[in-house]
């Protein structure tokens, strides 16, 4: 990230490369391109966000419950958690009960929850919602996921390590045109086995031919940068232990501990509870108690974590599901797939508390809900106020109404 | 360089034949002079073909009319088999390529003459009929317990603490033990995959596995999961509407997308949404609306252990709108105007093609093969035999650019090998886990993904490692069908051991127990749950059979001398046509036989054959490394 005080003309030129003509003068529109016109200090290129994706249509009703409105416990006569469970954060909302971990964040001030998240015309399908939320074009087609341009824009050097994605297949969300994720599950497998002799070749980059097909160079490149990347990644996690108890499932938020303690250069990374997890149809309330309990002790732990580290100061998290889910329950003791969803920013440098309209659990269409927020309003929040870039509309086409989350 | 062969020997070939033409006196005036002229000619031609694209095809791309007989090569036939199959050893493909296009595609395509002797599944004996029906949940299966005093055939201690520990034992036994015997499911299959003389047989029950995803994590049946299979491979290159049906009645499906719990007057979505979705007609094709009115005509469908069933008093008779039609609509109804709409022609022919040929397939072309795909009733034999005839297969877009996923480019390698039976170690699932694809285990049922989203820096590490671990066998290597992931209930069978009493050995480990999972384990004094995943694991791996535990048998030594090397070069040569299907880099082969005779301490490979195998193999696992191992 260039810092404000370094800045030069020729940095600012390549910068335009991509958009603007290189010939153009200095205009006002220059302003919304540039990518370093953040409030922050010096500190700013140290700012990391994680994004932790939960898949499967997480039920937010169930998880922050509003059990202040009586319409809640008239759709789920079953389902619904008796206030006296509830992990209660105010008088309207409480947590599922074993999210102790959330609870705790939400008091001290570290959490902004997000309500009625959602988008126009939702689909209720998870690859496609899924899809829709990483690439950051509801009812659109777009091959590119919105943290790979967000890297792609914050970072046109293209850095190697900028963007980690924890997960055994590249997500879609981090697909991106210029950097390539590194992508790893196991940080001891990412490493490439060979003997001593063979190294030397094994370790080669090789360049592309003339006569070289695009899907040859495509595969070249990819060779390269795994070298790299593997030998960080390995290092910082054999160099790091933890007492923090992290929970059943740390979602592989242990992981990104270990690399922020190493100092990776890494700005963007993203992980998720994966599988479709919180897809509860059946039998809902046993399962979504775990799942959730899992979720909340995984980020309670890390961010625990970032303090003992001294990076907590540092880190911003952005949590959201697909979709969230029907209002009513079903006759399977479960909920179908449905639409606006809580989303969350956790970190020391949130403010916390409620932001959005809460979406009205008897104005429904069809049984769900009607989004009081674009999810992208979330996006910019975090990429503008947060990561400091400016002009969000970079990365995600258009201009959102930010949250004022971070001062 | 193979257009530069191919166009010279085409050129020439026909220049032969055009001197076999000419009349005995016009061939003596036909001088060596001129003969030179023409061969000189033809030289510059070729070099002027330098480049990845042949000038004669470059203009294939798209074009579904047939190759002719002289199209036909070497490296056509091994593109045929590597995508119509599995790949195959160079005297196979000699075959194949003797005998034209035409009759190597019938061979492959028609396979139903050819004999099937593999062996069918060995099932270990896991399952009894007190598991059926298995509960939803361990909740549900306590529950059952407590309220009718017994559950999956095990009945509640009468005294005593932990009452319900033997259901719990029961429960996660099943759910241990079908995991355990799908991943043998799995290994049976990679086994007919190196072995079947009907490659395709396989490549398309693969391909439909992936189109029809199912995972056994939800499924929780290994039976189910198998069966499934099977109906991928016998209507697999039938009539798709056969398929459709078979797998739409298909228990795994069923209990997959929650198709039980779908009844009158409390339709569930999932199992009509991802029929509409992806497996027939792809968003956009139909409304939501019309996802609710064919969730009620699918209303009744469910199964009973491993029948399917219809119940009557379950389903839903009244009037559905589907697709703009009204009626009292079952599913098979359903079924069949789904398969009316020309775009589900158009959507799976454009799966198969990007599965068999490439990923970019333009708007025209998927038309075009839709509509042959439906003209023809949904056949899928004859649609597999255009595309595996066309030009637009043996374009150079098509040919060498595909990423092999991991089942294709483990099992390849095994064939190319010339293996007769897949390795017990490297293990089959760890191996196709660690590149991102588990055979009966899909992500979703989307599928894989597939394409590019097989390479990533992590994964292009660990095909590398794969091909080390093949040829260098792990002896360290510690089966996962025996030590279980879950390292913690390791140690509680240890503290068991020493005496422990239940609540001291289920103990989490050293780390400070903040979290309230952790303190969740033992809350319910009826049963343990930690004690009762450690019992089921063990009963667990008690019935399984173990899966052989092998390595390769490799002679990398007797397999390039067999076929003729003298000297580390030829060694090189030999290995990267045996193995790739594009050609690799003059200096890059020259870096890998400098390396081997650098290793050998000579270039001479028949003087080095008594110690060679070591360096044979270091030197295969620095050719197979490359990236462009990756492209099939």
């Amino acid at each position: 990230m260039i810092k404000k005080t370094t800045f030069k003309r020729r940095d600012f030129l390549k910068l335009l490369g991509a958009g603007a003509a290189a010939g153009s003068s200095v205009s006002p529109i220059f302003s919304q391109l540039s990518p370093l016109a953040f409030a922050g200090d010096d500190t700013s290129d140290k700012k990391i966000l994680v994004v932790l994706e939960l898949s499967g249509g997480n039920d937010g009703l169930n998880t922050l419950v509003p059990y202040g409105d009586d319409a809640y416990y008239r759709h789920r006569p079953t389902l619904g958690i008796k206030p006296n469970k509830l992990r209660k954060i105010d008088d309207h909302f409480g947590f599922n009960p074993d999210m102790s971990g959330m609870e705790r964040l939400f008091k001290d001030g570290k959490m902004a929850v997000f309500h009625g998240c959602g988008y126009d015309q939702p689909s209720y399908s998870h690859f496609t919602s899924m899809a829709y939320w990483q690439t950051a074009a509801p009812n659109s087609g777009e091959s590119l996921g919105w943290v790979g341009r967000l890297a792609d824009a914050l970072d046109p050097n293209v850095t190697a390590n900028y963007l980690v994605n924890v997960d055994a297949t590249q997500s879609l969300a981090v697909v991106a045109k210029n950097h390539v994720p590194v992508v790893f599950d196991d940080p001891k497998e990412f490493g490439r086995k060979g003997l001593f002799n063979s190294r030397p070749l094994l370790d080669k980059d090789r360049v592309a031919t003339s006569n070289s097909s695009q899907a040859q160079r495509r595969l070249l490149e990819l060779a390269k940068s795994a070298r790299q990347a593997s030998e960080k990644v390995r290092s910082a996690c054999e160099n790091y232990s933890t007492p923090i108890d992290y929970g059943i499932a740390p979602l592989d938020l242990n992981k990104i501990a270990a690399l922020i303690n190493a100092d990776m250069n890494t700005r963007l990374y993203y992980t998720s509870f994966r599988r479709n997890a919180f897809d509860t149809h059946v039998q809902q309330p046993n399962l979504h108690q775990r799942l959730l309990t899992y979720f909340s002790d995984a980020v309670s732990g890390f961010f625990s974590d970032m303090e003992r580290i001294g990076r907590a100061d540092d880190v911003v998290m952005l949590v959201f599901s697909e979709f969230g889910r029907r209002v009513a329950e079903n006759t399977n003791l479960g909920t179908d797939h449905g639409t606006a969803n809580n989303m969350y920013l956790i970190g020391n440098s949130v403010k916390g508390g409620h932001y959005g309209d809460l979406p009205s659990l008897t104005a429904l269409t069809d049984g769900n809900m009607q989004h009081t927020t674009d999810f992208r309003q979330v996006y910019a929040t975090a990429i503008s106020g947060w990561l400091g870039l400016e002009s969000h509309e970079q990365v995600l086409r258009y201009r959102f109404k930010e949250f004022p989350v971070f001062s | 360089m193979e257009c530069y062969e191919h166009t010279i020997k085409n050129i020439r070939g026909n220049i032969d034949l055009f001197y076999n033409f000419l009349p005995s006196t016009a061939e003596e005036l036909m001088n060596a002079k001129l003969k030179k002229i023409i061969t000189i000619a033809t030289t510059m031609l070729a070099v002027a073909c330098l480049t990845p694209n042949s000038w004669a095809d470059t203009d294939w791309a798209d074009d579904l009319t047939a190759i002719s007989e002289n199209d036909w090569s070497y490296e056509k036939a091994r593109h045929l088999v590597e995508r119509a199959g599995f790949g195959d050893i160079p005297i196979n493909i000699e075959r194949l390529a003797t005998m034209g296009p035409r009759a190597a595609v019938r061979e492959l395509v028609y396979f139903h003459s050819i004999p099937s002797t593999l062996p069918d599944f060995d099932h270990s004996g896991i399952h009894d009929s007190g598991i059926e029906p298995f509960p939803a949940s361990r909740p549900a299966a306590t529950k059952l317990a407590k309220e009718t005093g017994e559950a999956i055939g095990v009945k509640v201690k009468p005294e005593g603490n932990r009452r319900l520990q033997p259901v719990v034992d029961r429960f996660f036994y099943w759910l241990r033990s079908s995991m355990l015997e799908t991943r043998r499911v799995a290994h049976w299959w990679a086994n007919r995959m190196l072995l079947t003389k009907r490659p395709l047989e396989e490549k398309m029950t693969l391909f439909w596995h992936g189109h029809f995803a199912t995972n056994e994590e939800k499924v929780r049946d290994y039976r189910k999961l198998l069966n499934q299979n099977q109906v991928f491979r016998a209507h697999g290159t039938g009539n798709f509407k056969d398929l459709l049906i078979a797998v739409s009645q298909d228990p795994a499906m069923l209990a997959f997308l929650d198709a039980g719990v779908n009844i009158k007057g409390s339709p569930n979505e999932n199992f009509a949404r991802e029929i509409m979705e992806l497996f027939t007609m792809g968003v956009g094709n139909y409304s939501e609306q019309d996802i609710r009115e064919a969730a009620r005509a699918f209303t009744g469908w469910n199964f009973t252990d491993l029948q399917f069933v219809v119940n009557a008093s379950e389903h839903d008779t009244s009037n559905k709108t589907f697709l703009g039609r009204t009626g009292a609509w079952d599913g098979l109804d359903i079924i069949d105007m789904i398969l009316e709409k020309p775009v589900t022609a158009e959507y799976i022919a454009g799966k198969i093609y990007k599965f068999f040929v490439r990923e970019e397939i333009t708007p025209e072309l998927q038309k075009e093969l839709g509509a042959s795909f439906y003209s023809s009733g949904y056949e899928i034999t004859p649609l597999l035999e255009k595309i595996f005839l066309s030009k637009d297969f043996y374009s150079p877009a098509s040919m060498g650019t595909h990423i092999k996923s991991p089942v294709e480019l483990v099992i390849s390698t095994y064939k190319k090998l010339g293996l007769d039976v897949v390795p017990g170690v490297p293990d089959f699932y760890d191996t196709t886990e660690s590149l991102g694809q588990i055979l009966l285990f899909p992500p979703t049922v989307a599928g894989w993904a597939g394409g590019r989203s097989w390479i990533t820096p992590g994964l292009l590490l660990a095909r590398g490692n794969f091909v080390y671990d093949t040829v260098f066998p792990n002896i360290n290597f510690l089966p996962s069908d025996r030590y279980p992931e879950n390292y913690q209930i390791g140690v509680v069978a240890e503290r068991l051991a020493t005496g422990a009493d239940i609540a001291t050995a289920t103990q989490p480990e050293d780390s400070y127990a903040t979290s309230a999972s952790n303190n969740m384990v033992d809350r319910d004094e009826e049963f343990n749950t930690r004690l009762g995943s450690y019992r089921g694991w063990r009963m667990a791996i008690e019935r399984v059979k173990p899966i052989s535990r092998t390595p390769a048998r490799l002679n990398l030594t007797k397999m390039v001398l067999a076929a003729k090397c003298t000297n580390t070069e030829e060694v090189v040569d030999y290995l990267t046509k045996r193995f790739f299907t594009i050609s690799i880099d003059q200096d890059t082969k020259k870096l890998i036989a400098d390396f081997l005779e650098k290793q050998l301490g000579t270039n001479n490979i028949i003087d080095a054959q008594t110690f060679s195998e070591e360096a044979v193999r270091e030197t295969f696992h620095l050719l197979l490394s490359l990236p462009e191992y990756q492209l099939g």
